[in-house]
């Protein structure tokens, strides 16, 4: 009966289909890479660990991903800087 | 006690690792913990179903290499209590685990949990055997159709080779009013044809599709007559018994108001 009601007034939600795609886009993308999910993670640690050197990284708010951009796939980071912690000589 | 659930079908395509994940869902939502492992490694679909794809680190092959911790590799589930995945490596063929790393690991996976669930590949090779080495029970998912029934009754052979009890049956995407019109399999020919126990009946509906979709097993919905169903058979797992339904809507009111309106599908695809 509730589902019947939802139904009726419906409840706000975009149709899935868009959640299927976006997901899909995402995992063809990795899959084409063939990074497994530890290399991702050990990438993402030494990149942070390098310009740790020169700036100081908030890893939380770090964002760090596969990405389409046009035709080809991109690797996406957001390093959010908290202050400068080396001069480069 | 805690127990090892393999969820095996021979036949692809018939609903195994939804079956898996729905079942896992509504155990945990039981509160019992759950650890449900994907055995389909190259080929792995378990954590997209579960809408936790985003979240691996570490997969089953790393944790049986000893590339990582057991704790380390199981993704708890945010959503409920008690409930975690063990991924499949994705890059690594079926050879690299063997039935004896799996029943170790199994060993390991019941010390942390009630409940630890299979999802065992398709057919009847390496990774079938890999999936009923650690389980205490195996629970037969079929449709009904003639090349999902055939595949049922060889699997059911082996499982009783490999000195596990009998067999449950799950019988899965029932359109009772094809049933109704004589075009589909019953349950009582079902079951005449494989004799084994039923557990559970699951519905054929759309919630199924969105719920791929989204990444959120319709256990989760209150609402869904699909999700309702595997939670009767979660109950049943446990020892409840619980009619199972003939899912014919035909005679309720609301299910004809709603036919009607053009609202049903809201009981079953026809």
């Amino acid at each position: 009966m509730r589902a019947l009601l939802k139904r009726l007034i419906g409840h706000g939600e975009p149709p899935s289909k868009s959640d299927a795609k976006q997901r899909l886009q995402l995992l063809l993308i990795h899959d084409q890479v063939d990074l497994s999910p530890a290399q991702m993670e050990q990438m993402r640690q030494e990149i942070l660990e390098v310009v740790g050197r020169y700036v100081e990284i908030n890893p939380d708010e770090m964002e760090f991903r596969l990405d389409k951009e046009g035709g080809a796939i991109a690797l996406v980071s957001t390093l959010p800087v908290r202050r400068v912690t080396a001069r480069s000589a | 006690m805690s127990e090892c659930l393999v969820i095996t079908s021979g036949k692809g395509g018939v609903g195994k690792t939804t079956t898996s994940a729905n079942l896992a869902v509504a155990l945990a939502r039981e509160g019992k913990k759950v650890a449900v492992v994907d055995a389909d490694i190259g080929l792995r679909n378990l954590d997209v179903i579960l809408g936790l794809e985003n979240r691996i680190v570490y997969d089953l092959v790393n944790v049986i290499e000893g590339q990582c911790r057991l704790k380390q590799a199981l993704i708890r589930d945010k959503r409920i209590e008690g409930l975690f995945l063990l991924p499949a490596a994705q890059t690594r063929d079926k050879n690299a685990v063997t039935p004896d790393d799996m029943k170790k690991l199994v060993d390991d996976l019941k010390e942390l949990h009630d409940y630890v669930i299979i999802d065992c590949p398709a057919g009847i090779e390496q990774g079938f055997k890999n999936s009923i080495a650690g389980a205490d029970r195996a629970l037969i998912v079929t449709t009904p159709e003639v090349s999902a029934i055939r595949d049922a009754d060889r699997i059911i052979g082996l499982v009783e080779a490999h000195d596990l009890p009998e067999p449950e049956l799950i019988l899965n995407r029932y359109r009772a009013g094809m049933v109704g019109r004589g075009d589909m399999l019953g349950r009582e020919d079902v079951l005449e044809i494989l004799a084994i126990p039923l557990l559970g009946i699951v519905p054929d509906h759309e919630d199924i599709i969105i719920s791929a979709n989204r990444g959120i097993p319709a256990s989760f919905d209150d609402d869904s007559v699909v999700g309702a169903a595997y939670r009767r058979i979660a109950a049943r797992l446990g020892g409840a018994e619980i009619e199972i339904p003939s899912f014919d809507d035909k005679q309720t009111f609301w299910g004809s108001v709603a036919r009607w309106m053009g609202l049903a599908p809201a009981r079953e695809v026809m």
